[in-house]
């Protein structure tokens, strides 16, 4: 008894107690190697094209319906449930599409805790890459979480293209090639919309570069350029080529936009949460 | 009596004083090698995951006794674990034992520390490429964990090779995963921190 009482006195067992809960703490993430990593687990791979095939169950011959465009989440990850919750409960809202900049510095643990956020969204929704997310090993781990850089898909006789404009963080120039022939058959659909992260007079963008993309939408008579990055608002024709431009800002305040599309035309809505 | 020599009889006991108080410490006093060479690391260790590799390895100092602990560690992920490139880090920790227990043998003390790693090769940089302005971005290429655990030492019989051993067990976290657990609702704790395993060996 007395040799027990040696060996576990009082504060011992404070000790182990608390090296013990320390460990159990941690047990969601056992173990983990490096900020650096890019094994994206196999249940949260094909995000796009799982939403495509739900965004393709929910189409039907309406030339009226509404999508939800909210860019810029960073780690204002209180603001995106709190949008993704309002979203939620507006049933007018078809998909949502996400225009970028999910992390700070591209790393996994980042991709991770916006998935999981994004659980709570009850509606299909698609992303388009952000300057941000290509950081560190973020290119590699959003081809695996996501899917394809450069995607489309129709809806309701309208076509939505996914651009990857980032530049400097990517080390590429974008694929205006793709852009291009991906929006050759415009004049088959209703109306077309482009989502791509950073409006086309940033920096990143040589002026050839600016104008390529102008000439782009403008060619192919695109209803409406989207954007985010700037973490502001702005709406104009940049060009005064009758296309215009839309800037939606962060989630820095739980804002996003709703865009309204009907037979010929749309309209913006900004909500402010 | 001189200036000079006040001074020095005030130096002369101040050194003393301090070689005594480090003698009254009882912890690990058998493995203070005190007659090597400075630059002699005092342990070597090997560490599993806890943000510094899948394995780490390095040599470490005990800088302050009793009070900090500080090491040079070359961690590895190979790509196949990755899903990248090769991830090599180099890092320097720091671990202060808050306070120490002795234990029939053993020598109990909860952990705590921070560490310093840097990695370059995974489209990280130290310093900002050219093309972005200034300031754009943090240099990618360093993080910071921070730690706490709990280290068991023993002193070996045998002391030929090694004198003793420390086993440590830490939960710990990256600079940037805690600021989103305390800066938003969303993240919790849970989310962010994983679990390490280590052992050193004291020459």
């Amino acid at each position: 008894m007395k040799y027990l009482k040696i060996l576990c006195p009082k504060k011992n067992k404070i000790i182990m107690l608390f090296g013990i809960l320390m460990i159990f703490t941690a047990c969601e993430n056992i173990f983990e190697f490096s900020a650096y990593m890019a094994n994206v687990q196999e249940e949260d791979k094909n995000t796009t094209a799982k939403n495509l095939q739900l965004i393709k169950d929910i189409q039907s011959e309406s030339k009226d319906f509404k999508f939800a465009f909210v860019t810029d989440t960073h780690f204002f990850y209180d603001n995106l449930k709190t949008v993704l919750q309002n979203i939620n409960k507006r049933e007018d809202v078809s998909f949502v599409i996400f225009g970028g900049d999910y992390t700070e510095q591209g790393l996994l643990k980042e991709y991770e805790i916006f998935y999981n956020i994004l659980k709570n969204l009850e509606k299909p929704f698609v992303t388009v890459i952000g300057n941000h997310d290509y950081s560190s090993n973020g290119g590699i781990i959003y081809e695996e979480m996501f899917g394809a850089f450069n995607y489309s898909f129709q809806f309701n006789d309208n076509k939505f293209v996914l651009f990857d404009n980032i530049v400097w963080e990517s080390n590429k120039n974008p694929d205006f090639d793709w852009l291009s022939s991906e929006l050759s058959n415009s004049e088959l659909f209703n109306q077309v919309f482009v989502i791509a992260h950073i409006p086309t007079t940033d920096d990143q963008f040589s002026d050839v570069m600016e104008q390529t993309y102008a000439a782009i939408m403008f060619e192919n008579n695109v209803s409406l350029s989207m954007h985010g990055h700037r973490h502001s608002y702005s709406y104009e024709q940049l060009y005064g080529d009758g296309i215009n431009y839309l800037t939606v800002p962060s989630l820095k305040n739980p804002e996003y936009s709703i865009i309204h599309v009907k037979d010929a035309s749309f309209d913006i809505e900004i909500i402010q949460l | 009596m001189s200036l000079k020599n006040i001074f020095t009889i005030l130096l002369t006991f101040l050194f003393f004083t301090n070689i005594a108080a480090q003698d009254s410490t009882y912890v690990k006093s058998k493995t203070k090698a005190k007659e090597k060479a400075w630059y002699i690391p005092d342990y070597v260790k090997m560490q599993f995951a806890g943000n510094l590799g899948l394995l780490s390895v390095g040599a470490g100092y005990e800088v302050i006794n009793n009070v900090l602990y500080s090491e040079l560690l070359y961690g590895f992920v190979p790509k196949s674990i990755s899903n990248a490139e090769n991830i090599h880090l180099i890092s320097i920790k720091n671990t202060f034992p808050i306070f120490t227990k002795q234990i029939g043998d053993f020598t109990l003390s909860p952990i705590a520390g921070f560490t310093t790693s840097v990695e370059t090769g995974n489209n990280s940089f130290l310093t900002l490429p050219d093309k972005y302005p200034k300031g754009y971005y943090f240099p990618s290429a360093i993080h910071f964990t921070l730690f706490a655990g709990t280290q068991v030492h023993k002193e070996f019989k045998n002391q030929k090779i090694f004198k003793g051993a420390d086993l440590y067990v830490e939960v710990g976290t990256v600079e940037t995963y805690l600021f989103f657990a305390l800066s938003t609702k969303e993240v919790t704790f849970n989310d962010v921190f994983s679990s390490a395993i280590g052992i050193n060996f004291y020459f």
